[in-house]
């Protein structure tokens, strides 16, 4: 079927996400652990084939191609509940399986050996569809792997998919906490690729969202699992309007084009409420969930899953809701305007200044006690304080020259470091960008010289 | 009690013989009287005020056989009377078996008499005779020849004059004279007047007037006018009986006849009982005569009225001529004419009163005289027996959906031109609406208050009937045969909720009518819009032709394979076959804009010209070849058609399909706009020279601003559709649904009715959810009323609306698809392209010459990408001339697109306020969506 995604996973954090988003992917659709669809998920009125095709003998599987250069993830993922799903031949393992060492350039490096064996699968799975929309990438840009090869998929994807959309799930490190020492410079690296050979990057930040999780489920230390769980939620909510078509923004591009007006401010900050652990009873609160209850939650920055410190300055490019469950259209309307009134969401001042909102429906097949969820896709211009603070961590560790000796030691670092200094150009450039854009001159910095015309 | 009055009657009779003082008389009188009430019992007895009830009923039947039997012996029977003795005629034929002689007593005494008055007179040329007429089409009239009149009579044959007796004398004559005259035969002293001609139809129908020869005492004349009044009544009515039973008048007339006859009749036994005493009893006087035919006169006399009416209504009676040419009716002409041209005479020109006109004709009389009691009585069962056939009538219409009604009687006409094939190019719902229709001028009153009723029960069941075969009616037991029977209006809201229950059930369970609308709302309202966006996009390049040299046949095929795809979500739709591909060869919005001005123009008639409104653009192309008519594109022309069979159809009708190819369009040309809008977003995020961050800040200013515009059109874009399906379609859909589905429950009606009947389960209560008031002719019009509102809120019933629409629409698809253009002008334009054009080798540096070599390659390749297919090599930079001009193309399009919303935004606000609350939040939508400093966006509006 038309508009297929396929999902392309890549380190040790995006095989975790991913593999929890296809369970509940499964579960939504009413797909078993072993593919097959579940005896009372017949009629659902969805589209599986977005994220799935159809096996000779009628199982599900997913459209997603597995890559992990070290393979304890893929391990046991291919252990785990759900491993009949995926297609066997789509698990890409590194020769060495060493991994990529927390290295960039590793990674990156090891993406110029493996890249034919994995865009082999990449070609297999586009060919197998039959009108691509485009690649999801998941995967951490703190790391080796995800970010390294991931940002070598990136650059290459966009060469041999020149028209097809590229949105990348990207799991930020979190700043204030870094388990890994490097990873300024792996974000900085990674984030260059993002910002030139991505489409839409959805910004997930490791802080905000343990943050989340134990706010909302009332644990001290969420586990990762618990954390993935909220990305994969999130995932999921993103894309609602593909597998339960209505009747508006029932394309990936659809979405995307209407969130990014200018090609370089592509980076997508997500909230959603009320989200609650499906294990964890003391979280199911049962609250009161109407439209304007969810869309006024969704603009508070505690429920924003990035850590981002807005400015005075700091607005809003674009925002869609994407709204789950009951809603009543003159709800929604009411909402907006209330929401307009109280001015609780600032917008950029050029350009235009709506909250899109896109209905959809909740899975039958998923209890759930709220009536109403809500996903927002916002492009806030505070996204840019997040790149600040990584080049601002970068340049602290670049002034003491702290572990760049491994990075030397790699392909891409073999003329020199120069390489940094075009990627922090790039971040650098794009923050400007986002500053720009919070100006009311954005369209007209030359003060009326073009206007004159 | 029929007894009992006779028993008293002849009591009377028996005192005013014993005041008279002769014994003799007395003994004679006394075997008379056992006799008699041989002969009550046989008849229902003298005249007006009896009660008929059922049992009556049920005689009076017997009777009618018996009488056609007699009819015919009568004719040879007569001459074997021929030459009885003349003075007691009528006591002959009461001497013989009485149920035979009855008949005999009105026709054989005048063909006995005149013979017999003959036979001493051979010589004259007198010879009356009478023959057989021939059948006419009333089955019980008179066949033979009207007898000779006295008038032509020779003298020689006459009585003794008047003159020359005295009073006692005088009285005998007349007693005997009367008992002929009363019969309606002429006497020998009671003549017919001069100019009454019996051969003459009008005159025997206004009856004839008596004249009486000279010399009778002033006295006797007096108390003898009364009853020749009430001779002619009789003869009047005979001759009424006689021609109203004609086949035309109708089984409702025929009805009406049968029951006067019967009164009539009852009459001749009273002239029967007359002539006994006139015979038997010698005190008997004329005065006597007199006081007992009194309440019988009073009651032909109202008989009489009737019949007079009546036959004014019917035109066999003069009446104002100018009057009964209003009744022309040209569908019914023509509706005989196609039957096979069954023009009856007295149907067609002239106007007749027959069917429900005689009983609104009774009833009305019947409420005049509803402080007679007498009159009263007459009158109700004059009704009750003619609205019996009309009763037969219509409870076979009400519980078979039939019409039997070979006179053109009943309420309800047929016309059967009317085919259900012709459904499907039916755009004006003519089969609903036309097939069955109200003969509104001969409506019954008892009637006129449930008149709709009656029609749709009937037509309801034939609807049930003809789809399927399936031959539903509701049970005829305790229905009502007659007008006032109490149960008469239970009977049609009962028959009537029935037929509605059971058509509702058909459209419901048996054809789905849930499924088929949600099914309709999927093609037509794309709530489910993936589906046809691949569509769209595997035809893009069939729907970029013109509309004429697009391949439709392809274009089907294609659609079909969307459709049949499986994990496709249209591939779970039963009905996807029905839906067909189809090209306007009108653009949406002249289309529209002719039905809005058709609706301007004549707004006092809707109705009428609805499906003229509907039918004219399809067919009128020629007619507005001049104006506007340049080739649309395949997106512009592009329509679904969707054929639903019947009964469905008649909700799901063509003008309903029209309303949603209205939409569907709309929405589509928004659809279409939004996918060139993201083309161009897709361009403009991945084309190089969109992307490459220039140094030339005049250029990376011109690209936010197109950026921005772009960004500005697709929100416009999107809000309006969002609008369009979320705060449109899906709630007046909604609210659709909620009505089918207070419909009730999809169990059949027949079923529950049984179950509920038999025991209060649980299904009674279902059934009480059903039986509301909701008919199929509502859910037709709630469903009209549905696309209707869909219509005006999506503002597609105003003129300037949609000019203002079509105007942003094409602004924004002028702009969209002028994007590669601008990526082309890009490349030249900006400065850091310039190298591009420098011959490769020019630079010092080789490395350098390198990278840049390999770099011009790629952005080369984008290039090519990007324009098409055109020129390999980048056109001459010439920046300063072409930045200038891209610069000026961008403001014109910011200024168009700037002006036209603002226009639109304050038509919005106009209409929100006169028309649709609903745009209001269309309006809010825009003016929220757009730029928050306004004033900036007016300035460049303005310059």
């Amino acid at each position: 079927m038309p508009r297929e995604i396929i999902t392309i996973q890549a380190g040790q954090c995006g095989n975790s996400i991913a593999s929890q988003f296809w369970q509940h992917l499964c579960l939504e659709h009413g797909i078993s652990k072993d593919g097959n669809l579940e005896d009372f998920a017949t009629e659902g009125g969805d589209r599986k084939d977005v994220f799935f095709y159809q096996s000779d003998d009628t199982r599900y599987v997913p459209r997603a191609i597995l890559v992990d250069l070290e393979p304890r993830v893929l391990n046991s993922i291919q252990t785990g509940p759900y491993k009949n799903i995926y297609n066997p031949e789509n698990f890409f393992l590194g020769e060495q399986g060493s991994g990529a060492g927390n290295n960039w350039a590793a990674g990156y490096a090891a993406g110029d050996r493996v890249q034919e064996e994995i865009f082999d699968m990449i070609d297999r799975e586009a060919d197998g569809s039959d009108s691509l929309e485009g690649f999801m990438l998941l995967h951490s840009i703190a790391g080796g792997t995800g970010s390294g090869l991931g940002s070598y998929l990136l650059e290459r994807m966009n060469d041999r998919f020149p028209k097809k959309i590229i949105q990348t799930y990207s799991v930020f490190p979190d700043t204030a906490t870094g388990d890994v020492v490097v990873n300024p410079y792996n974000s900085l690296l990674s984030l260059r690729r993002l910002t030139q050979n991505a489409d839409s990057v959805v910004v997930l930040d490791n802080g905000a969202l343990t943050r989340i999780a134990a706010d909302r489920l009332h644990v001290q230390e969420p586990s990762f699992q618990q954390v993935n769980q909220l990305v994969s939620t999130v995932m999921s909510a993103s894309t609602t309007t593909l597998r339960y078509p209505g009747y508006m923004h029932n394309d990936l591009v659809g979405i995307i084009a209407s969130l990014i007006p200018t090609p370089r401010c592509h980076f997508l900050t997500t909230a959603y409420t009320p989200f609650t652990g499906d294990n964890i009873d003391q979280a199911k609160t049962v609250r009161k969930t109407t439209v304007l209850e969810v869309m006024r939650r969704l603009l508070q920055p505690k429920n924003r899953m990035v850590s981002i410190t807005p400015s005075k300055s700091s607005c809003y490019i674009s925002i869609l809701n994407i709204i789950q469950g009951e809603a009543d259209p003159t709800d929604v309307h009411k909402s907006l305007l209330r929401i307009r009134e109280r001015r609780m969401a600032n917008f950029i001042p050029w350009g235009p200044a709506s909250i899109q909102v896109a209905l959809t429906k909740k899975s039958p097949y998923l209890q759930n006690t709220h009536r109403v969820s809500g996903l927002m896709l916002a492009n806030h211009t505070s996204v840019s304080s997040l790149f600040r603070r990584i080049v601002v961590q970068y340049e602290k560790m670049r002034k003491r020259n702290a572990y760049l000796e491994q990075y030397k030691k790699e392909a891409p670092f073999a003329d020199g470091l120069g390489e940094f200094d075009e990627a922090k150009e790039v971040v650098n450039g794009l923050i400007a960008e986002y500053e720009a854009a919070e100006r009311d001159d954005y369209l007209d910095p030359e003060g009326g010289k073009s206007e004159g015309t | 009690m029929n007894s009992a009055h006779h028993r008293s009657a002849s009591a009377t009779e028996r005192r005013s013989a014993h005041a008279n003082g002769l014994p003799s008389r007395v003994n004679s009188t006394r075997v008379r009287d056992y006799e008699r009430p041989q002969v009550h019992e046989n008849g229902s007895p003298v005249l007006s005020d009896h009660d008929f009830d059922n049992e009556n009923g049920v005689k009076s039947v017997k009777y009618a056989t018996t009488e056609r039997r007699r009819e015919r012996h009568t004719i040879t029977t007569t001459e074997t009377y021929g030459t009885r003795a003349r003075r007691s005629p009528v006591k002959d034929a009461f001497s013989r078996d009485d149920a035979f002689s009855r008949k005999k007593i009105a026709q054989s005494p005048p063909v006995k008499r005149k013979p017999e008055r003959e036979l001493p007179a051979q010589s004259k040329p007198w010879a009356p005779e009478t023959k057989l007429i021939p059948h006419s089409s009333a089955p019980l009239a008179v066949r033979i020849t009207a007898p000779a009149l006295r008038r032509d009579a020779p003298d020689t044959l006459g009585a003794p004059p008047l003159g020359n007796m005295n009073m006692a004398q005088q009285e005998v004559a007349l007693l005997d004279d009367l008992l002929y005259v009363f019969m309606g035969f002429e006497g020998q002293y009671i003549s017919f007047v001069e100019g009454y001609n019996p051969a003459e139809e009008k005159d025997r129908l206004l009856g004839p007037a008596w004249s009486i020869l000279h010399g009778l005492d002033p006295s006797l004349k007096d108390l003898m006018e009364s009853m020749l009044v009430m001779a002619s009544h009789y003869s009047a009515l005979e001759a009424f009986v006689e021609i109203q039973s004609r086949e035309e008048y109708g089984s409702v007339n025929h009805a009406l006849c049968a029951a006067i006859r019967r009164l009539l009749k009852d009459y001749l036994i009273l002239i029967a009982q007359l002539e006994a005493r006139v015979t038997g009893d010698a005190s008997f006087t004329l005065h006597q005569m007199h006081l007992s035919v009194i309440p019988t006169a009073q009651s032909l006399a109202q008989l009489y009225a009737v019949a007079q009416e009546l036959l004014r209504k019917n035109a066999l009676l003069e009446e104002d001529v100018e009057e009964s040419m209003g009744d022309w009716d040209a569908d019914n002409i023509m509706e005989r004419l196609k039957e096979g041209g069954d023009l009856l005479p007295g149907s067609m020109m002239k106007k007749r009163c027959i069917g429900g006109n005689v009983l609104a004709l009774l009833t009305q009389r019947l409420a005049t005289y509803s402080g007679d009691p007498a009159a009263r009585s007459i009158l109700e069962m004059l009704l009750r027996e003619a609205s019996k056939p009309y009763m037969t009538m219509l409870n076979e219409w009400l519980h078979h959906g039939a019409i039997k009604d070979p006179h053109g009687e009943f309420l309800i006409g047929e016309r059967t031109s009317i085919k259900r094939e012709k459904l499907d190019e039916d755009y004006t719902d003519e089969y609903w609406e036309k097939r069955y229709f109200i003969r509104e001028k001969e409506i019954p009153p008892q009637l006129q208050a449930v008149k709709d009723k009656v029609l749709l029960a009937g037509k309801y069941l034939n609807v049930v009937r003809e789809c399927g075969g399936v031959n539903i009616s509701s049970k005829m037991e305790h229905t009502p045969t007659t007008f006032d029977d109490p149960r008469f209006l239970d009977n049609v809201n009962h028959a009537y909720s029935f037929a509605n229950q059971e058509l509702l059930f058909l459209m419901l369970a048996k054809n789905s009518l849930r499924g088929r609308l949600r099914s309709i709302k999927h093609y037509f309202f794309l709530d489910r819009a993936e589906f046809f966006l691949y569509f769209l996009e595997l035809s893009a390049s069939e729907l970029r032709k013109p509309q004429r040299s697009v391949n439709i046949g392809k274009i089907q095929s294609l659609l079909d394979l969307v459709l049949y795809q499986p994990g496709s979500i249209a591939v779970n739709d039963p009905y996807k076959e029905d839906v067909k591909i189809k090209m306007n060869e009108i653009g949406l919005v002249p289309w529209l804009m002719k039905i809005v001005n058709v609706q301007g123009l004549d707004t006092d008639n809707p109705d009428a010209l609805a499906a003229e409104q509907y039918r004219v653009p399809a067919s009128a192309t020629s007619v507005s070849k001049d104006d506007n008519e340049k080739d649309i594109t395949g997106y512009e022309a592009l329509e679904l058609d969707y054929s639903v069979p019947f009964p469905l159809s008649l909700v799901i009708s063509r003008k309903t399909i029209t309303r949603y190819q209205l939409i569907l369009r709309y929405t589509l040309s928004l659809r279409h706009l939004e996918t060139t809008l993201i083309d161009s977003w897709s361009e403009h995020n991945k084309a190089i020279s969109w992307l490459h961050k220039s140094s030339s800040r005049r250029v990376e200013t011109w690209k936010r601003r197109a950026w921005n515009l772009r960004a500005r059109m697709l929100v416009f874009v999107q809000q309006m559709l969002f609008y369009a399906t979320a705060e449109v379609l899906e709630p007046q859909w909604q609210k659709l649904m909620n009505t089918v589905d207070l419909l009730g429950t999809d169990t059949p009606p027949s079923s529950s009715h049984q179950q509920s009947r038999s025991n209060t389960s649980p299904q009674s209560g279902l059934r009480g959810g059903f039986g509301n008031k909701q008919t199929v002719d509502e859910l037709m019009q709630t469903h009209l009323d549905m696309l209707d509102s869909c219509m005006i809120d999506l503002g597609l019933t105003q003129s300037k609306l949609l000019r203002i629409h079509a105007k942003m629409v094409t602004g924004c698809t002028m702009f969209a698809s002028y994007t590669s253009n601008l990526t082309r002008n890009l490349y030249s334009a900006d400065p850091d392209f310039a190298f591009l054009n420098a011959p490769p080798s020019s630079s010092t540096n080789p490395s350098d010459a390198k990278a840049t070599e390999a770099k011009r390659e790629t952005i080369l390749a984008n290039y090519r990408q990007y324009s098409g297919g055109g020129p390999t090599a980048l056109p001459p930079a010439q920046d300063e001339a072409r930045m200038a001009r891209i610069e000026e193309t961008l403001v014109r399009h910011e200024e168009y697109f700037n002006r036209h919303l603002r226009i639109l935004i304050d038509t919005l606000n106009y209409y929100a306020a006169t028309e649709t609350v609903t745009l209001l939040g269309l309006c809010a939508r825009l003016t929220n969506a757009e730029v928050q400093k306004r004033d900036d966006l007016g300035a460049g509006g303005v310059a």
